[in-house]
This record gives C-alpha cells, structure tokens and sequence, in this order.
C-alpha cells in the first residue's frame, strides 16, 4: 500500500518536474530574458522610453517563461489564451490606429502650420525607410519583408507594428523591437551625424520666431491633411485616419473630454497592451534567429540614413531661402519622428553652440510632419507590396 | 420647432443612409460563386453520394445569414427552395462559402435543394432575399456542361465566368501559389531604387501640397488678424508673427525644467507615529448619494 502510494507519488512530482521552467529552459530562453532585463534597466536607470521600455522588457520576461506546450493555454502563441486573445490587437493591427488617435489628441501641429515649409523636412527624413529597404533587398530578403523592415527608420513603434504585422507578421517581434530600441537610443545615434555634416557656423543660425496660429487654422489643419494624404495614399487611411480624427478632437475646442480620454487612459492603456504583448510575442524560438541580427543592423543604418537625409536637406534647402530665413539644420534630424525625443536632441545639440538659440520649437515642426511621412510611406509600402 | 423639424430630418436621412449600409453587409451580397452540373467523379456529399452543386460566397466583411432565403432553378417559382432558418450553418463568414447539393431530397438536410439539375439543357440558378421577391443573384449554365468541369467566377465575387477543369467546392476559385506584386518587384526592381523613388515622390508631393495649401491659408490668416485688429483699433505689430511675452515665458520655463529634469530622491522615514484623522471621506453620505442632474 506504502510503496504504491509512493511510487504514485515519485510519478506525479516526476510529471509535475517536466511542467517546470526549470526542465524545458533552454539557453536561448536566459539571452531573452538578459534582453529584457537589460530593457528594464535602460528604462529604469537612464529613462530611455520607460514608457516603452519597462512594458515591453517585462514582456519579453513572461514571452521567455519556458513551459511544458501541454495545450494549456498559457502561451501567447496558443489560441485562446489570454496573451493571445490580447495580442490580436497587434496581429489584426487594431492597437496602432488607436495609439494614433491618442497621439493626435496630443499633438500640437502649431510649429509646423506656423512654418509650413518644415513639412518638407519631414517628407525628407523617411529617406531612412527606402534606403533601408534598398539595402535589405541586397541583404536577401524578400521585398515585402524590406519594406517591413524600412519602417523602422521611420521610427515610429506603432506605424512599425502595422506595417509589419500586414506585410512580414514572422518578422514583427524582431521589427519592434529593433524600432522602439532604437528610439530610445536616439541620444545616441544621432548627435554625431548632426555635428558631423554640419559647419559651426549652420549650428548657430537662429531662426525666426514662429507666429501665433489661429484655432481656424489649427481646425483646418486636420481636415484637409486627413482629405489630402488619404486621397494620395488610401491605404494609409488606419493611421492618418486616427491621427488626425485625434487632433480634430483637440482643436475643435469642443470634444475636451473625448481628447482628454484619448491622450489619456485610451493611449496609456493600448501602450500597455502593446508593449506587453509585443514584448511576449519574442520567444527565443521565434526571436533567436540570423534574421533579428540582420534587423537590428539595418534598424540601426534606418535611423542613421533618415538623420543625414534630414540634416542634409535642410542645408539643401536653405540654398533656396534668403538670409532670415535660413533654417537651422539640426533641426533636421527631428524629421524622423520619434516624437518628441528627436526634437529634444535638436534643442540639446543647437544650445552646445549657443546657449541661447531654442531650437526645440522649430524642431516640433519636422517632427510631427515625420508622423504624418512616416505614415504615408507605411501606407504607399503597404499599396505596393501588401 | 423648425430646428426640431430640421433635426428630426436630419435624423431620418442619416438613419436612412446608415441602414442602406447595413442592407450591404446583409443577404445582397451573396452571389453565385461556382456552379458543377455533372458530378461523375468528384466531391462527394455528407452521404458518400455525388450530385451537382451550387456554391455560394458571401462577398461582404460581415457575416451574412442566409436562413429564410431561397435557392431555386425556376424562373416562375422563386421560393422553390427556402433555406431552413435557424441553423447556425447558415451564418455565413466574410469573405467564404456555402455549398448546396442539387441531389433534389430537401429531407437530407438545410445544404441540400429540392432540385437536380439537368446535363442535357442550359440551367438556371437564382438566389433571392427573404422576401422571396428581391432577386440578389442569377445565372444561366450553359447548356454541354461536361462531367467534372464547374462553371465559375474566376475571381470569388467578380463578374467574369469560366470553366474550371480543377473544381474548388467551398474555397476560393482563384488561389495563388505566388504573389505576383511581390515578383513583379523582385524582378523588375531588384534593387528598390524604383520603389525608393516613387514612393519618396509620393510622400514629396503629399507633404509639399499640404505645404502650399498651409502657406496660402498662413497668408489669409494672417490678412484677416490684421482686419480685426484695425477694425478693434489695436495696434498692429509690423512682424505678425511674433510670440506674445507670455508664451515665451512659457517656453522659456519648460526649457529650464527640461535642462533640470533631474529628480531629487527625497529621504523617506518610516514612523509610528499616528496620524490623527478625526473625519474620513468613507463615512460620510454625501460620497454615496448621487448628484442631481444639472440642466
């Protein structure tokens, strides 16, 4: 009887044993879970992206728990379970559009209406999504994976996870990752082509003030932005549509509270969702692969050809513009989006040359007309290759 | 009353317009997709038996419930076949089929007709709303249908017809083992240049006509400030463009906290101490009664 009840039980804790994280780990399972302690830290220590960062390091945690595939319904990859029920937001791409309407309740447009020229600058930088599609093309992949991976140099995490959840789904944790990584790495990658392709003398050209925009205007800005790029490029229509339906409920200066809840709870609660689950959906059988190496390099090259493409075309364009007019070029680098971390860094960069020139206003301009470029060429991608 | 009259208008033609959207998503958009007249050799039925059979497919990106519908192969008599309501079978899903066996024994189930049709003469199939009246689709088989060989749309829902000698019962008529764009691309432009130009012309030209459209609106704005501010008798600044005092203050602030946005570490003390707190929100009523509406 004894002995029954015992050999009953060495089975079961046998069995119980084959269950635990502990059996079915493997090394690739302990590098993610470095990636995303090492996210957390970053967030935690240097405030690169907390927002971003702790949810998705976190996720990359509960992606690489190791377990049993005993059809439990535990893992994210498993239909049913709870992480995939909420990571249908990312793979039916419903979570960028909304965190586009929060962006939109959020942004004001006034320093590009005020300076429509910066708009240009804008449409510049997404040079980093071509050129890196060009060079992912020679690297060997597919183009409609290039295209995926191009727009990260948009650097954009939500435009990132639409266009590649419809173009290269197999590609979009490493594709995130990279984009959001690479974002809060902007400090970093940036400064040095901006002082590098730049003269000291560009470095301290001041720039006029901007003027006082009209709510009209403001009004208008979304209405006819929204009618223009979506005539152009339809299939843009998810996130332009949101971004600026948001915006239209902030200036209209009457649907207060539908913007307070889409810049607030609608946006902080999508973001947490989306990081979560984009995080989790790294598993180091999906993850650990040559491709997510390649990635991350051409990621990298992405936001390094958009800066130059921005800073260069302004000192290009200031060849046409008269003396008062001129524009600084370390504005330029703003033109990626990466709101409003790259405007910050023009600001940053511009007051090491002169302590009095504030730049960060100028730079919200190309910055947010990033948004919009980086939305468009998502959308002529997706036309293209979808 | 007239702005009562008015909104009630409005209303009604925007509740008009909403359910004809609607209507889209319903039993209108089922077509005919596939037809097989000759069943010799081919699919065979829930009873192991081969007859002909008529394939529906829900063009829509809503789920379309075709019980209560009609299915027929008479002219005269549109409600010749009604599709049984009530079975979950007959939710059809965006964008797929339903397959109905024309074996004429209606008794073996809601996907089989009252009807067979005939290999020697053309035949005709119909598909009617509800109501038995509002024809959604129809077609005539030619007449020689061969053994084994569909009549069908070339692409699910489109209008062109064609023999398929690789029938596709209950999926899609055209299926791809290659996406053409995605090859196209691979050997046209191998190097993305193509790509990288037209598309950095689009994004160009999007932003560059916002640009102009902005610049114009810019300029009237500024003309029209100007107006006002004379029409009020205020003096108008020569560059009318400049930020008011206050702005740049407070521009001028969120760059100073920018450049100290270092966070003091206060020094925290555990204590024992009890904090006296004579009135507390939890016991008080006027939390939990609610407000009156204010008009």
């Amino acid at each position: 009887m004894q002995e029954s009840l015992f050999s009953f039980l060495g089975e079961n804790l046998q069995l119980f044993l084959t269950y635990t994280g502990v059996y079915n780990a493997t090394p690739g399972h302990f590098i993610m879970i470095a990636v995303g302690l090492i996210f957390i830290f970053l967030a935690i220590k240097y405030e690169f992206e907390p927002m971003l960062l702790i949810p998705i390091g976190f996720g990359i945690l509960i992606g690489n728990i190791p377990f049993k595939d005993a059809g439990l319904q535990i893992g994210l990859y498993e239909q049913g379970s709870v992480l995939n029920i909420l990571y249908q937001g990312v793979t039916s791409g419903w979570y960028p559009p909304l965190i586009f309407l929060g962006i939109g309740a959020m942004t004001d447009f006034s320093a590009l209406i005020s300076n429509p020229k910066l708009m240009l600058i804008g449409a510049a930088a997404q040079f980093g999504i071509f050129g890196a599609y060009v060079i992912a093309l020679q690297m060997g992949f597919e183009p409609n994976q290039a295209g995926a991976i191009g727009i990260i140099g948009g650097a954009d995490g939500p435009t990132a996870i639409f266009l590649s959840s419809k173009l290269a789904p197999e590609l979009m944790g490493a594709i995130a990752i990279s984009a959001y990584s690479y974002m809060a790495l902007v400090p970093i990658i940036q400064p040095p082509f901006m002082r590098l392709l730049t003269t000291k003398k560009e470095r301290v050209i001041r720039m006029k003030s901007p003027r006082v925009v009209s709510s009209t205007e403001k009004i208008m800005f979304p209405i006819i932005g929204l009618l223009l790029t979506c005539f152009l490029v339809p299939s843009g229509l998810p996130l332009l549509g949101m971004l600026f339906f948001g915006n239209l409920l902030k200036e209209s200066g009457v649907t207060r509270r539908l913007a307070e809840t889409a810049r607030g709870p609608l946006i902080d609660t999508i973001t947490i969702l989306l990081g979560i689950t984009v995080g989790a959906s790294t598993q180091a059988t999906q993850f650990l692969t040559m491709n997510s190496i390649k990635i991350f390099a051409l990621g990298a090259l992405s936001f390094i050809i958009a800066t130059c493409a921005g800073v260069m075309f302004v000192k290009f364009f200031n060849i046409f513009l008269r003396n008062g007019n001129k524009i600084n070029p370390l504005i330029g680098n703003a033109g990626v989006s990466a709101v409003p971390d790259s405007a910050r860094i023009s600001q940053i960069v511009g007051m090491e040359y002169d302590s009095t020139n504030y730049l960060l206003m100028h730079a919200m301009g190309p910055n947010v007309a990033g948004v919009i470029g980086s939305a468009v060429a998502a959308g002529i991608l997706l036309g293209f290759l979808g | 009353m007239k702005t009562i009259r008015k909104k009630t208008g409005l209303l009604l033609l925007l509740t008009l317009i909403f359910t004809a959207g609607v209507q889209a998503q319903r039993v209108t958009s089922m077509r005919i997709n596939e037809v097989l007249v000759i069943n010799a050799d081919n699919f065979v039925d829930d009873y192991g038996k081969r007859s002909g059979w008529v394939e529906l497919f829900n063009t829509s990106a809503g789920t379309v419930n075709i019980g209560g519908c009609f299915l027929t192969d008479d002219r005269n008599n549109p409600k010749k076949y009604p599709i049984p309501k009530g079975d979950v079978l007959t939710r059809i899903s965006p964008r797929q089929h339903a397959l109905f066996w024309a074996d004429g024994i209606a008794s073996r189930g809601t996907f089989h007709v009252n009807f067979v049709f005939d290999p020697d003469k053309e035949n005709y199939v119909a598909f009617y709303d509800t109501d038995g009246k509002t024809l959604v689709d129809e077609i005539v088989i030619p007449a020689g249908q061969k053994e084994d060989i569909s009549y069908g749309r070339r692409v699910d829902g489109l209008e062109e017809w064609i023999y398929f000698t690789k029938v596709t019962p209950s999926t899609n008529n055209l299926t791809l083992d290659t996406n053409e764009k995605l090859d196209n691309f691979k050997i046209n432009d191998s190097w993305g240049i193509g790509m990288t130009l037209s598309a950095m012309a689009v994004v160009f030209i999007g932003l560059f006509v916002l640009y102009v459209i902005f610049k114009q609106v810019a300029k009237l704005s500024i003309a029209a400030s100007k107006i006002r501010a004379k029409k009020a008798g205020e003096t108008v600044l020569s560059d009318g463009g400049d930020i008011s005092g206050e702005v740049l203050a407070a521009i001028s602030a969120a760059l100073y906290e920018l450049n100290e946005d270092v966070h003091d570490i206060e020094r925290t003390v555990l204590t024992i101490q009890k904090v006296k707190r004579n009135y507390s929100p939890w016991s008080s009523k006027i939390y939990s009664l609610r407000e009156n509406p204010r008009k």
